[in-house]
């Protein structure tokens, strides 16, 4: 602090040291390192270059991305560096506990400063000590010494200072602060950095976020909440012009069988229940079921289409005309087959190779269960049957994405961002300054000395303090 | 065709008007005194010349609030566009709308300073930047200029009060960016000792120090309650208050470099050049977290 005044009022905290190395000496050099400003600058500026590190690699990929865009060598770096997950390094998460343990020894180290000075103040000071501030006047003046005294008083006190006068055999000396909450709300500030780190680490330790995949129609179970979720319905709402505008799942919690809430959710806008967050995450297009497909049944022989049959999900259906009865009853959207356990599954989400399976039941004599492909067509043939069926189209089924989430520090961060911006905006709206009038008694009239400081603002305080001056000057006129 | 654009476009000559009124205006001021060739009356020509100096000052600052005025009409009519559209008032929707808004606080910003403290000469520079917003945004192609509906996620009252504070506190910056730039100008002058006539309106070294420092006070706090909502946006939104997206993260990494900055101040030797070439570096980073970080990283950031 550069200002003389702090100096004075921070006399404590300066206060004479015992001599010799101690523990008390030890332990007074650890405080004045970890309140320094040097040091919380110092963890600003590395905090602040460390974490442009994240936005330019990309953080949690797969090896192979890096290995192929940085080479291997550089690879190796990173995992030792920790650069492919840079914010949850021990040295990024130190750099955050030591901002925080910075914050609180200066908050120790300077707030019972200013806490004192809010209670009590240093009315008396000397001559000297007025005429070396930066704002400083003399006015000789014709009055008498408790006239003025009064007078200065009550325009202090009318500009919203606090007051106090102190009468000395000959002298007055009278003090003025203001806006004390100004640096109340620094220090506000510094605490609050410890609690949104506190509530932070509460939700990494105690909180989860996973990822659901959900089906209209179907019932959920949530083990963390031990209760279920059902999916009543999920549905995209559109903008005149195609694009989505919005996209929305009827959700219905049933707890110990009991139906007890539904809400209809919504980007922005979450389901809470027992303190489990259900997000609108996402959509898509579901990989193991369709709504309906659309078949072409063609005979073999001629290789002429002598049917179009549209099939419902696992809903068995007889074709007009002909001796045949069809079932879609599995869906995979990208079709591989797994030869050791002799399963179909679907490779990836996307719909690259959608296949069907059918059940097909002709004249009660040929029963099969071919899978038919959507981009090859003439894959298979079913021996004995009369027919051969083409997959020619399908409407996909919706599935709706839900982030399901618990955070249990989430009510300590949002206290700590409050005390943040409380603080931030007391301690930059409010400045805190003291003003000092000596008045001392001469020959003909008083001379009075005013002096002042400010904490900060000096350009504001330079033309109050001016405006003051006119104003003594007036009033003594007058 | 939309009716804003036009109004966008008169709010950028007129702004362009202002900026050159305003370094006429530092020209044609004349310093307190001034060495005139013998034989003249002193007098007269100091005070023509100061008359005409005040009088193109006050034209200056007429361009420049009627432009404001301008520019306000221009983001209101967006924003009935925006709703007509996309069902959303927030005329800083996209990338030229955010431009535009965040020219609107730079000008309001500086004409508040101009009613408060009377100095004109602040205006060469701070009017420029808010010119140069300006200008930029009309420069992006067209499809970023419309009023495209949102994607669901942004369509939100969030991004009224989210999106608007921080592009107040990124104004807040330029503002102390451009008073950076001013005390470097004035301070080769002073250190010359020439008092050129180009100087003479600006005010002291001290006044623009510290007008810096009020404008960063003023952007700290701002940007920080900016990032807090963004937050409290995101878990709505996402289930997750931090996700370090390159956005978010950006504007943290502006944030620390500002907080170092006001805790420097408070140690010796941190004000005048030092906080004035750091104002401008901290204005720098944020035209990198506003576009760069939009443009360059936008492989990473899902909206951009
Ligand atoms: C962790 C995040 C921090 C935040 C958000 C923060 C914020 C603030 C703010 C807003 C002010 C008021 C500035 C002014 O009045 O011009 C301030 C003042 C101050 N800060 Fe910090 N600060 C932080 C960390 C630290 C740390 C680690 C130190 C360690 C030395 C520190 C030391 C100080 C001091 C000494 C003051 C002056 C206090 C007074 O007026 O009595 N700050 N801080």
């Amino acid at each position: 602090m550069n200002d003389k005044p702090d100096a004075a009022s921070d006399v404590s905290a300066s206060a004479p040291r015992t001599s010799g190395l101690g523990w008390e000496e030890f332990s007074l050099e650890v405080v004045d390192f970890f309140a320094s400003i040097k040091l919380a600058m110092f963890l600003f500026i590395v905090l602040a270059m460390t974490a442009t590190i994240g936005t330019v690699i990309q953080q949690g990929e797969r090896p192979e991305t890096y290995v192929q865009e940085y080479g291997e060598e550089a690879y190796r770096w990173f995992l030792r560096l920790g650069f492919t997950d840079v914010y949850h390094t021990w040295w990024f998460t130190s750099l955050l506990g030591l901002l925080c343990v910075n914050s609180l020894t200066c908050f120790h180290k300077r707030f019972p400063s200013v806490w004192r000075s809010m209670r009590q103040d240093k009315v008396s000071v000397s001559l000297a000590f007025i005429q070396g501030m930066k704002q400083q006047t003399t006015l000789s003046l014709n009055q008498s010494r408790d006239a003025v005294a009064e007078r200065l008083v009550k325009l202090f006190a009318e500009k919203g200072y606090r007051v106090l006068a102190k009468s000395d055999p000959g002298e007055v000396t009278v003090y003025a602060t203001k806006g004390i909450m100004g640096r109340v709300g620094a220090h506000v500030a510094h605490l609050s950095a410890t609690v949104i780190v506190l509530g932070g680490l509460l939700g990494s330790y105690y909180g989860f976020q996973e990822f659901g995949v959900c089906l209209e129609g179907q019932t959920y179970h949530i083990p963390r909440g031990n209760f279920d979720l059902r999916v009543d319905k999920f549905w995209i709402d559109y903008h005149e012009n195609g694009s989505v505008k919005s996209y929305n799942s009827t959700l219905t919690v049933i707890d110990q069988g009991t139906p007890t809430t539904t809400k209809t959710i919504t980007v922005n806008d979450p389901l809470v229940y027992k303190g489990i967050w259900f997000y609108q995450s996402s959509y898509g297009d579901a990989w193991d079921q369709i709504e309906a497909a659309r078949i072409n049944v063609k005979e073999k022989g001629s290789d002429k289409i002598i049917a179009t049959v549209d099939l419902e999900w696992n809903k068995e259906k007889a074709v007009d005309g002909l001796p045949l009865k069809m079932k879609m009853t599995d869906f995979v959207a990208d079709f591989a087959f797994n030869s050791t356990e002799k399963k179909v599954f679907s490779k990836t989400a996307e719909h690259a190779n959608p296949a069907i399976r059918l059940a097909v039941d002709e004249r009660s004599s040929v029963q099969s269960t071919p899978w038919v492909f959507y981009h090859y067509p003439d894959l298979f043939e079913i021996k004995d049957s009369a027919y051969q069926f083409e997959f020619i189209g399908y409407q996909p089924k919706k599935f709706t994405g839900l982030q399901i989430a618990r955070n249990p520090g989430i009510n300590m961060v949002w206290i700590g961002c409050t005390m943040l911006v409380v603080g931030m905006t007391l301690s930059s709206l409010i400045y805190h300054r003291r003003l000092w009038a000596k008045i001392i008694p001469g020959e003909s009239g008083i001379t009075l000395h005013l002096g002042g400081t400010t904490h900060k603002s000096q350009i504001d305080f330079q033309k109050e303090f001016r405006k003051l001056t006119e104003k003594i000057h007036a009033q003594a006129q007058s | 065709m939309m009716r804003s654009l036009f109004l966008f476009d008169m709010t950028f000559w007129l702004y362009l008007a202002a900026l050159g009124l305003y370094v006429a205006y530092l020209f044609a001021k004349r310093p307190a005194m001034q060495m005139v060739p013998a034989g003249h009356p002193i007098e007269d020509l100091e005070e023509r010349d100061g008359a005409w100096a005040t009088q193109l000052g006050q034209v200056a600052t007429l361009v420049t609030v009627f432009g404001w005025v301008l520019n306000t009409v221009a983001l209101t009519t967006r924003a009935f566009e925006r709703m007509e559209h996309s069902g959303t008032f927030a005329p800083w929707s996209n990338q030229f709308e955010a431009m535009a808004y965040v020219s609107w606080a730079i000008i309001l910003g500086y004409v508040l300073l101009e009613f408060r403290y009377r100095i004109k000469a602040v205006g060469a520079f701070v009017v420029g930047i808010g010119f140069i917003a300006m200008g930029a945004a009309s420069l992006l192609p067209y499809r970023y200029q419309t009023a495209e509906p949102l994607v669901p996620a942004l369509n939100s009252y969030w991004i009224y009060i989210h999106v608007s504070v921080t592009l107040t506190s990124y104004a807040a910056f330029a503002m102390a960016g451009g008073l950076g730039l001013m005390y470097l100008f004035k301070e080769r002058v002073v250190n010359r000792g020439s008092q050129s006539r180009f100087y003479a309106a600006f005010p002291d070294l001290e006044t623009i120090d510290e007008l810096g420092y009020k404008a960063i006070m003023l952007g700290f706090p701002l940007l920080a309650f900016g990032i807090i909502l963004g937050a409290m946006w995101a878990n709505y939104a996402w289930g997750g208050y931090w996700s370090w997206d390159p956005k978010e993260t950006w504007s943290l990494i502006v944030w620390l470099i500002y907080g170092a900055y006001i805790h420097a101040r408070m140690t010796r030797g941190w004000e005048g050049h030092k906080a004035a070439i750091y104002a401008i570096f901290g204005f720098l980073m944020v035209i990198f977290c506003f576009w760069g970080v939009n443009f360059l990283l936008s492989g990473l950031h899902a909206y951009a």
